[in-house]
């Protein structure tokens, strides 16, 4: 059912699923749930504190690469700003508010 | 494509009247585009259709072009809306040409699958909030994996049209984009649709793919996260950049000591690639000297086979290069290893030093990756054949005299598909079947 109960109609997107009997795959699911682990851990260590990239990897535990790849992501959908940048050449990155 | 849209396209059901125009045109890149704006302006009905959400083909998602650094997206994107407002012009955008049938001069039967974007293009403002409400993310193809878009996603900040998609393959069903449209404009109902057309001739303009780089292994591109392709520099340098800054994939840090690879699966027997790209020369050189304007204090590295600077105005942009600092080293580079830090081993030969192995560390590597054609579209001809030359590219009926005619009466081709090369020849070209069309056109009807 749609959202919250107080829609009446049905989402066009269940209906296809439920046409079709569409369901997402064991990968897909574990994907996203590793995403948004990533996510917490990245927005967590960014929130009050603009971090580089090799900082916000130390702290979260995910490699530099990974970390870079969300926050570029982040960053274009409007999420995270940058915040000046360091003498070795990194930039520092804030959770917008 | 995954397994769910294949079911979803399975469905396809083929409407029942069929449309006419004066000319099809396969593939809207700038090729395709510019040979539409001409046949239009002469006053020709056109219908120009295009596999991917968006048109503009490779061209709009560069930096700038060479040699006259001129900006890409200035360029395109007035072109782009140009062809999608202009009157005698239809646009299909995230379609494709199935069957084509020759039934005599001037008389193409054609029938095109449009893909379900799973979005009223009627309604959709191109607003971004199911892209914002939407939980999975995936690589972003328009920035050739370099970031992440949504599965529900606008294609690009500049596409034309610039409608949302949902990729229907790596959707979990939530229901969130739905929900956020401020206008319904999302409608998991709609279906495939075969669309008839009758066309009185065919441009080809499917243009080029990227060759697949990871098939040459001792460049360990897409095992190390420093080792990018040209076209992935390209879109570092564009204003529609997916990072703030040119930066590093491994961390983010600004590259100091970029080293270029050219010939990256061009003129190259082992991976089944003897041809040269003639472009990736001077699009290395243009991205070396946009990279010292955007990084003044890095160094950059060219390691190259032959220079090939042979059109108007490139012998002195390779001059101009050097006389900027760029550091040219004739060699062709054997393997590449990984270093500390994301940083990149080169083994190269020397050849100005007696052709011994050397090796230097780079903090980037860019592999100038050749092109290889698209020629997919040859199988979609029923009663006529569509000659291909041994490596796939189209084989014109005439290569000295007659570059733009094909072996089918009718069907014409222009741009990347026929060979590589540049934006201008590719305009050139795009201008020549347009008017080879208009003569053929005038021939067949009297
Ligand atoms: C890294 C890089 C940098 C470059 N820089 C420059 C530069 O600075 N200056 C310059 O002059 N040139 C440059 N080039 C070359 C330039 O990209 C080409 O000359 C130009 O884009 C060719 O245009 P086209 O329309 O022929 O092909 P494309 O741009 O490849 O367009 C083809 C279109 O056809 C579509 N298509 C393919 N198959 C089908 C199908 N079956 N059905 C429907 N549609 C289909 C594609 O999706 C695409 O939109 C560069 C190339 C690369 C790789
Ligand atoms: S229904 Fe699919 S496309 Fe829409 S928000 Fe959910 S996952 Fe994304
Ligand atoms: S589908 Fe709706 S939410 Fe998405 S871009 Fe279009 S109008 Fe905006």
């Amino acid at each position: 059912m749609g959202a919250k109960g107080t829609r009446k109609r049905k989402l066009t997107v269940h209906i296809l699923r439920d046409r079709l009997g569409l369901k997402p795959s064991k990968e897909l699911i574990e994907t996203l749930k590793k995403q948004n682990e990533i996510k917490n851990k990245i927005f967590k260590a960014i929130k009050d504190e603009a971090k580089t990239v090799p900082e916000i990897a130390k702290e979260t535990g995910l490699d530099t690469t990974t970390v870079f790849w969300y926050l570029m992501t982040f960053y274009r959908h409007g999420l995270v700003e940058e915040v000046g940048k360091t003498d070795e050449g990194y930039f520092k990155y804030k959770l917008k508010r | 494509m995954g397994e769910i849209m294949e079911k979803i396209l399975a469905s396809a059901v083929e409407e029942k009247n069929e449309k006419e125009y004066d000319v099809l045109i396969i593939g809207g890149g700038i090729a395709g585009e510019e040979a539409a704006l001409d046949l239009a302006e002469m006053g020709f009905k056109v219908l120009l259709v295009e596999k991917e959400p968006s048109i503009g083909g490779h061209m709009f998602l560069l930096s700038k072009v060479f040699p006259t650094l001129d900006c890409a997206s200035c360029i395109s994107t007035p072109r782009m809306a140009a062809v999608a407002h202009h009157p005698n012009i239809t646009l299909m955008t995230y379609s494709e040409v199935k069957e084509i049938e020759k039934r005599g001069e001037g008389d193409f039967r054609v029938k095109i699958l449009k893909k379900p974007r799973f979005v009223e293009e009627s309604l959709c403002t191109g607003c971004a909030q199911c892209e914002s409400a939407c939980p999975v993310i995936v690589p972003k193809e328009y920035d050739f994996g370099l970031r992440g878009r949504k599965a529900a996603y606008i294609p690009f900040d500049t596409a034309v049209p610039k409608i949302a998609v949902i990729d229907i393959d790596h959707c979990i069903f939530c229901g969130q984009c739905e929900i956020a449209c401020p206008v319904g404009a999302i409608n998991f109902l709609q279906k495939p649709k075969i669309i008839k057309v009758k066309v009185g001739a065919i441009i080809i303009a499917t243009g080029y793919k990227l060759f697949p780089i990871g098939r040459k292994k001792e460049y360990m591109f897409g095992k190390l996260a420093n080792v990018i392709t040209s076209m992935q520099m390209d879109r570092l340098l564009a204003p529609t950049r997916p990072y703030n800054a040119v930066l590093r994939p491994f961390d983010g840090k600004e590259p100091m000591n970029i080293a270029f690879v050219l010939c990256a699966g061009s003129r190259d027997r082992t991976v089944g690639n003897p041809l040269c790209s003639q472009v990736c020369c001077m699009y290395s050189i243009k991205q070396a000297q946009l990279l010292m304007g955007a990084l003044p204090l890095a160094d950059i590295t060219i390691y190259y086979m032959d220079i090939r600077a042979f059109g108007k105005g490139f012998e002195e942009f390779y001059q101009q290069a050097k006389d900027m600092g760029v550091i040219f080293i004739k060699g062709r580079v054997a393997k590449i290893e990984p270093a500390e830090n994301g940083d990149v081993v080169v083994y190269y030969e020397d050849i100005e030093n007696g052709g011994r192995l050397k090796k230097a560390v780079h903090d980037l590597v860019v592999l100038s990756v050749g092109l290889l054609p698209n020629p997919d579209i040859a199988k979609a001809f029923k009663n006529v054949k569509l000659e291909l030359d041994e490596y796939g590219w189209i084989k014109p009926k005439d290569e000295n005299t007659n570059p733009v005619e094909t072996s089918i009466p009718g069907v014409f081709a222009a741009g990347c598909i026929v060979g590589p090369k540049d934006i201008p020849d590719t305009v050139v070209e795009a201008a020549a079947a347009a008017a080879h069309v208009a003569a053929y056109l005038k021939e067949v009807r009297g």
